[in-house]
């Protein structure tokens, strides 16, 4: 998966099981990876500008803390079949179009 | 060394500075881009607030805070002057940005701004469009425009945040390069530093112990004085005098130097100067003195000496040696008594004191009587022996304070400082009694005297040589006087030397200007009348003198040694003339030409190469040739010379005649005959003269002649001066005559005559009338 500004990279759907993410971020910006088991519009804090991870917390299946541009990060995750979503919460990113939606059948 | 130490040193050390001063500067300039930056978050929100503030109808400026926020945006990546920020600070000077992530940072700053003050502005304008710049690719769907100035605000902010975290976590890189390099910077500086300390160490040791060994082992003394004492002693030191170092260090060494050494040794180490060369004296542990020669060598100035040093030679050896060759120059070696030069010296030295004290001085000039045959007979060595055992024998007598001299061969001379006539002739009548006991060398006993030459100089000035010429005429009255005495020195004597002298200078100068000639006395055959030989005789005619018989200046010329001169002058003339009769064929045959050698010639040695030398000169056969030698010349005092023997003896193997003169003269031993190389006896005239009315003369006359014949030899009669007397000789049986009855001695031109005639006539020469 690629993370950019503002934007992030990645398959639409997966096959269920293991899965090892390699999140390589292109910058400029330092960005965060956060996954949660969602189908539907996520929550927003009161400032309008992140996601509420707070209400998310029962529905995250991964995070990896923000990484500087240029670095790959591995992220190992035992997905159940479903609707997945992901998301940089950087304040605004979120709102400037760094988040995806993944399936796993 | 110390200096590649010290520039490793100063290059490490100017790299780190280097570094760090780079570093500093960077950070400097970092710093000012993290307080840009950081102010550009605060810039981002106030810009936001402000236009919600134009929004809600309150005065607000956005538009400037935009410009501020945009050019400084434009400086934080290209380089510049960030504006200040109104009443807050300074405009910031910085420098482009560096590095891909930091400048792509910057860069989407840049263009976040620009959306965000886009927005700001259409929001400020009343657009309600909610379609954006989305320079920075932010995909902001489904918002409100002031919603998407907030999100703008955020990410502005935001990556300001981010390019200050990047800005701040390069420079920790950098601090913890910097550190790193300082300290490996410093470490192998250190190292490096030590190494090259480590190899001056290595190689100050090295030349310490170098220094150390050539000062230990060398064989100079060194010395080290300081502080009045003496601070080092080298090892070669304690060696030489056998005394452990410790024993000479501080006031200890002074102990050990000669006590007429002493000032001098502490002067040369107390005086502010160098002292040169100096020599003293010290003692080993066997009390023996050792002379040093020392080089001093004022060292107090140099921080590392702080002393005089003394760099010092043994020179024992030379100095016994300097010593041993003066005692020699001045000594003579087979005594070990003082020479002529040190007498000479010593008499000088007296006669100044004489004459400033007038006190009196005596000298004592004296030979061995005899000594000669000693040395002849039983070989050079057995007379050293003689002159080293008389010479004990002379010290005996003498006081420490007098000088005892041998001169040379066997002539001696004592020096009396102070002695008077009586106390000198007290000591040559000690001198002769010493000598009137037999001394017993090789168990021979040798009967010895001497002749003593007294001088009494009474005090006052006086000259050294005359006082030995006067002793020599002393001297020579005491062996005048029969030898075995003393004679004190008169001033008669000196005029009777002066006769003596003058005889001697008539007699050298006479042979040189040809006044010597040599006349021929025929010998005649008593049965075929004959002249058979001729005797060649010396003659004398001195223009002051007149015509000298040679029995008045033979003696003379024996007492000088003039007598090898005249020998050699008769022998070559006899030998000359002998050859030109025989090249012009007017010798009879047989002949012989008889040459008289004296019996100092025979004693001194040298007669037979004189004789070959003539010969050969004279390309003249040795039968030609007949020597004759006196009876006392061959035997003396009852011993026949060993050397004139063999000398003569080898002559006769050639073919040179041998005759004995003045035979019945010299009470010799018929013995010595027997071994001696004789051809011929002459009968003295002595003997002849009173054949026929004498009975006594006619009997010795008689047993002569037969004695000649028992030993298988001829015998001639000289001296025939009467009819009478030939008569009777030929009626002894005498084989040969000679005398006036013949013929007178006659110069070379007449006897030249006289054998032409013969050799003429075929007929026996001067047949009497």
């Amino acid at each position: 998966m690629t993370e950019r500004d503002f934007h992030i990279s990645a398959p639409a759907e997966v096959s269920t099981g293991n899965l090892s993410l390699h999140v390589k971020n292109q910058g400029p910006d330092s960005h965060e990876f956060i996954i949660v088991r969602v189908n539907g519009k996520l929550p927003l804090r009161a400032d309008g500008l992140t996601v509420n991870e707070e209400a998310l917390q029962s529905d995250n299946v991964g995070t990896l803390e923000p990484g500087e541009p240029g670095t790959v990060r591995d992220l190992r995750l035992h997905l159940t079949p479903g609707t997945y979503q992901f998301f940089c919460n950087m304040a605004g990113h979120y709102m400037a179009g760094m988040h995806g939606s993944l399936v796993v059948q | 060394m110390i200096v590649a130490i010290f520039i490793t040193i100063s290059l490490f050390s100017a790299v780190s500075l280097t570094i760090f001063i780079g570093v500093t500067a960077r950070s400097k300039n970092q710093a000012a881009i993290i307080e840009v930056s950081a102010r550009q978050r605060t810039l981002a929100e106030r810009y936001v607030k402000e236009v919600l503030l134009v929004r809600a109808g309150e005065p607000a400026d956005p538009a400037r805070t935009a410009s501020v926020l945009a050019r400084s945006a434009r400086a934080l990546l290209n380089g510049g002057v960030a504006p200040p920020m109104w009443g807050d600070d300074d405009a910031t000077e910085l420098k482009p940005a560096t590095g891909s992530e930091l400048r792509a940072q910057f860069a989407q700053e840049g263009r976040l701004v620009t959306d965000l003050t886009a927005t700001g502005a259409g929001v400020v304008s009343g657009f309600t469009s909610n379609t954006l710049a989305n320079s920075a690719h932010e995909h902001i769907i489904g918002a409100t425009p002031l919603d998407q100035l907030q999100i703008l605000g955020a990410l502005t902010s935001n990556v300001s945040l981010n390019a200050t975290r990047t800005l701040g976590a390069d420079s920790d890189r950098n601090i913890s390069h910097l550190v790193t390099l300082q300290v490996v910077l410093g470490i192998v500086g250190l190292l490096i530093s030590l190494l090259l300390a480590g190899a001056l160490i290595a190689i100050t040791r090295r030349q310490t112990a170098h220094f150390r060994s050539l000062v230990t082992a060398s064989t100079d003394l060194v010395l080290v004085f300081g502080a009045g004492e003496c601070r080092y002693v080298s090892k070669s030191v304690a060696t030489t005098l056998g005394r452990p170092a410790d024993e000479m260090l501080g006031q200890g060494l002074i102990r050990f130097v000669h006590p007429d050494d002493q000032a001098l040794v502490e002067a040369a180490w107390q005086q502010s100067e160098s002292a040169g060369e100096i020599v003293f004296r010290m003692s080993t542990k066997f009390k023996e003195w050792r002379h040093l020669e020392a080089c001093v060598t004022d060292l107090r100035k140099d921080r590392y000496v702080r002393g005089v040093v003394l760099n010092a030679r043994d020179i024992t050896e030379r100095v016994q040696l300097e010593e041993e060759l003066t005692h020699q120059a001045f000594h003579d070696s087979l005594t070990g008594l003082a020479n002529r030069a040190l007498f000479r010296d010593r008499l000088n030295q007296s006669l100044a004191r004489s004459a400033r004290s007038s006190e009196p001085l005596s000298v004592l000039l004296f030979d061995l009587d005899g000594f000669k045959l000693v040395n002849d007979t039983f070989g050079h060595d057995a007379g050293d022996e003689v002159l080293r055992q008389v010479g004990q024998l002379f010290v005996e007598v003498t006081r420490p304070s007098d000088t005892l001299a041998r001169l040379g061969g066997d002539e001696f001379a004592i020096l009396l400082e102070g002695a008077d006539s009586t106390q000198a002739v007290a000591v040559a009548d000690r001198l002769l009694e010493k000598l009137s006991e037999p001394v017993k060398i090789l168990d021979r006993n040798f009967a010895l005297s001497t002749s003593i030459g007294l001088v009494i100089h009474p005090g006052g000035p006086g000259e050294g040589e005359v006082i030995i010429r006067h002793a020599d005429v002393a001297l020579y009255a005491a062996k005048d006087a029969g030898r075995n005495c003393h004679r004190v020195f008169e001033a008669d004597m000196a005029r009777e030397l002066r006769d003596v002298l003058g005889f001697e200078q008539d007699l050298r100068l006479g042979l040189g200007r040809g006044e010597f000639s040599v006349h021929y006395q025929p010998e005649v055959d008593l049965t075929t009348h004959a002249t058979v030989g001729v005797e060649a005789l010396l003659r004398w005619y001195s223009p002051t003198r007149g015509e000298v018989p040679p029995a008045q200046f033979i003696p003379f010329a024996e007492a000088s040694s003039l007598i090898h001169l005249l020998g050699e002058f008769v022998l070559g003339e006899a030998c000359r003339q002998t050859a030109e009769w025989r090249r012009q064929r007017i010798l009879p045959d047989p002949f012989v030409m008889w040459v008289n050698i004296s019996g100092k010639q025979l004693s001194d040695g040298g007669v037979s190469k004189l004789v070959q030398k003539a010969l050969l000169a004279a390309d003249l056969p040795p039968s030609f040739l007949g020597l004759e030698v006196t009876e006392t010349a061959i035997v003396n005092q009852g011993v026949v010379s060993e050397r004139a023997s063999a000398e003569l003896q080898e002559l006769h193997d050639r073919g040179v005649r041998i005759a004995i003169d003045d035979f019945g003269t010299g009470f010799s031993s018929i013995g010595h005959l027997r071994r001696f190389p004789v051809d011929l006896i002459k009968v003295d005239r002595s003997f002849v003269q009173g054949v026929g009315h004498n009975p006594k003369d006619t009997a010795i006359t008689t047993s002569l002649t037969n004695l000649a014949h028992a030993l298988g030899l001829r015998a001639i009669a000289e001296g025939i001066e009467s009819a009478e007397q030939l008569v009777s000789v030929q009626e002894l049986g005498c084989d040969l005559a000679q005398g006036y009855l013949f013929a007178r001695p006659v110069s070379a031109d007449a006897m030249s005559k006289v054998l032409a005639d013969d050799s003429a006539h075929a007929e026996p020469a001067a047949v009497p009338a």
